[in-house]
């Protein structure tokens, strides 16, 4: 049970955030609630959180800004973006502003309880202990999955959780073949929402990064109807 | 910009037009005269020069028509579809925060008090979502032929008093201070539903674009031929530039303050088309980004029925 597990609400609905704190308490977690961008940037600068459950349209800073600055940060914890823009521009919008997943309002409570277990419960197989070192490195670069802080192509940068918790389980079975469904079941969890193709375009953000030509990769490769495959 | 463009180049068009006309005038002739010698003088032909002209400026205009209405069929796309997106954001607010209260109710073990409260909460966001549904049909029946006011006499002071009452909830959630002022309690001869929707608005307005633990002061008194209700909040205030246009159909202000509020840039102008339909009027006041605004709404004193 992830009874001490804390989360950050931000969230301007003032009906909503009560209604969402009051469900997360029942779960056992602890909610703190702000109700603008600019506090719950504050916020995170004072405390550490597990998740934050995040709403797109607030006040002084929005959503996507917030997502933004965080990621610019060494802080790493998953971000639940919250939000009634549903377009698939939005939602790839929220993602790659660095949440890791998207609920669209109205949603279903125990739909968004799950995916609150669930993102919590892939973070913490992130968090485990890795055999590798906790720095990897490849070619001239490196990644370190404790803080996501990694050196690609074009200099240093921060990984994603996201990113990184794809990017751990290539690394964790280099030169073999993981396939997407793998990928999509260790990294987003089962989420009906989430297409295949949402694997390959965070593989080729990853490729981006990594690789100098990210057309004809040298470390993560295609491996046709199979997955991918990453050779140091 | 692209539209001064083509008006630029058929007026150039048509200089040189009329320059290659003139200049090549007799060559032309000359070349006729070979073909069909009866048809030609030797003198310019003006009857010709001005027909061209005349067909000239026909096209120009009709160019200029079909700009003008491309231009308005464009303005009017973006409006609907900023509408429309606006409006299922709005809608979509209470309606999620009710779907959670519903299922919290149905999936949680809830106590007797907090399921009071959970209910006071979606009763509160289905007034909202009638509120904005009421906003959206009146929008559509602004003119006063088809606005068809139900009158009846009010008393100004207890009726403010009571819509007052009614947010309650949402000046505690926001910490509002709310400051009702009533100079006189006078008879006056309103549509209540309409005026209703009017206060509503400007409170809602009040409270939405005001940071948390703001104020409001509503103050009743009178002006002249008219009774003023002032809503003065200490909210984001405006630009003068958005003084007026804040009651147009659609429009919303924009800047970094209230960019991520939710609004269907109605609830201004529906509200000054009631505030007319009783002979009154609504205007804004504000000194700037920042320094509040003060929303006035003035109704005529109904002779023989003040205080």
């Amino acid at each position: 049970m992830s009874d001490s597990k804390k989360i950050l609400v931000v969230e301007d609905e003032s009906h909503l955030a009560k209604g969402l704190q009051f469900n997360l308490e029942r779960e056992g977690y602890t909610v703190s609630v702000v109700d603008n961008g600019q506090s719950a940037i504050e916020l995170l600068g004072e405390q550490a959180f597990d998740l934050m459950i995040l709403d797109i349209m607030l006040p002084k800073l929005n959503g996507i800004e917030v997502a933004r600055r965080v990621r610019n940060t060494d802080l790493r914890f998953p971000i639940l973006m919250l939000s009634a823009k549903s377009s698939d521009e939005d939602r790839e919008l929220g993602l790659e502003a660095g949440a890791d997943d998207y609920l669209t309002k109205p949603f279903h409570l125990p739909e968004l309880l799950l995916r609150v277990k669930g993102i919590l419960r892939r973070w913490e197989w992130y968090k485990e202990p890795v055999h590798d070192q906790e720095v990897f490195h490849f070619g001239d670069m490196w990644i370190n999955f404790v803080n996501g802080r990694a050196k690609g192509e074009s200099g240093e940068f921060y990984l994603t959780t996201k990113e990184a918790l794809l990017m751990r389980l290539l690394v964790s079975k280099k030169n073999k073949i993981v396939s997407r469904d793998e990928l999509l079941e260790k990294v987003w969890g089962y989420d009906p929402q989430t297409e295949t193709r949402t694997v390959d375009n965070f593989v080729a953000r990853l490729r981006k990064y990594f690789e100098k030509k990210p057309q004809s990769p040298r470390y993560i490769i295609t491996h046709r109807e199979k997955g991918y495959e990453f050779k140091p | 910009m692209v539209f001064i463009g083509v008006q630029i180049a058929w007026i150039v068009l048509m200089a040189v037009w009329i320059n290659w006309y003139l200049e090549n005038n007799l060559s032309i002739q000359k070349f006729a005269q070979k073909l069909r010698p009866d048809l030609f003088t030797a003198e310019v032909e003006w009857l010709i020069l001005f027909e061209g002209c005349f067909l000239m400026l026909l096209i120009l205009s009709g160019v200029y028509v079909i700009f003008v209405y491309w231009n308005k069929q464009n303005r009017l796309n973006q409006m609907q579809s900023n509408f429309v997106s606006s409006v299922s954001h709005e809608l979509k607010s209470p309606l999620a925060s009710i779907q959670l209260y519903l299922e919290t109710l149905k999936y949680q073990d809830v106590s007797k008090e907090e399921t009071k409260d959970f209910i006071e909460i979606m009763l509160s966001d289905t007034a909202r979502l009638s509120g904005l549904i009421e906003n959206i049909l009146q929008s559509s029946k602004t003119d006063p032929k088809s606005m068809e006011l139900q009158t009846q006499k009010v008393d100004l002071g207890q009726f403010l008093s009571e819509v007052v009452k009614d947010h309650k909830r949402q000046f505690e959630e926001k910490k509002c201070e709310v400051k009702l002022q009533l100079e006189a309690s006078p008879i006056v001869t309103v549509d209540k539903k309409a005026l209703q929707i009017v206060f509503n608005n400007l409170i809602g307005n009040a409270l939405r674009y005001s940071p948390s633990g703001s104020s409001l002061k509503i103050h009743l008194h009178r002006m002249g031929r008219f009774w003023d209700v002032d809503f003065a909040d200490k909210g984001f205030g405006f630009d003068k530039k958005d003084l007026n246009r804040v009651f147009k159909k659609f429009y919303r202000v924009q800047n970094e303050d209230t960019q991520n509020i939710e609004g269907a840039g109605l609830g201004l102008f529906i509200s000054r088309e009631i505030v007319k339909n009783h002979k009154g009027r609504l205007r804004v006041m504000s000194s700037g980004r920042g320094q509040g605004s003060v929303f006035t709404v003035s109704l005529p004193v109904s002779r023989g029925l003040t205080v």
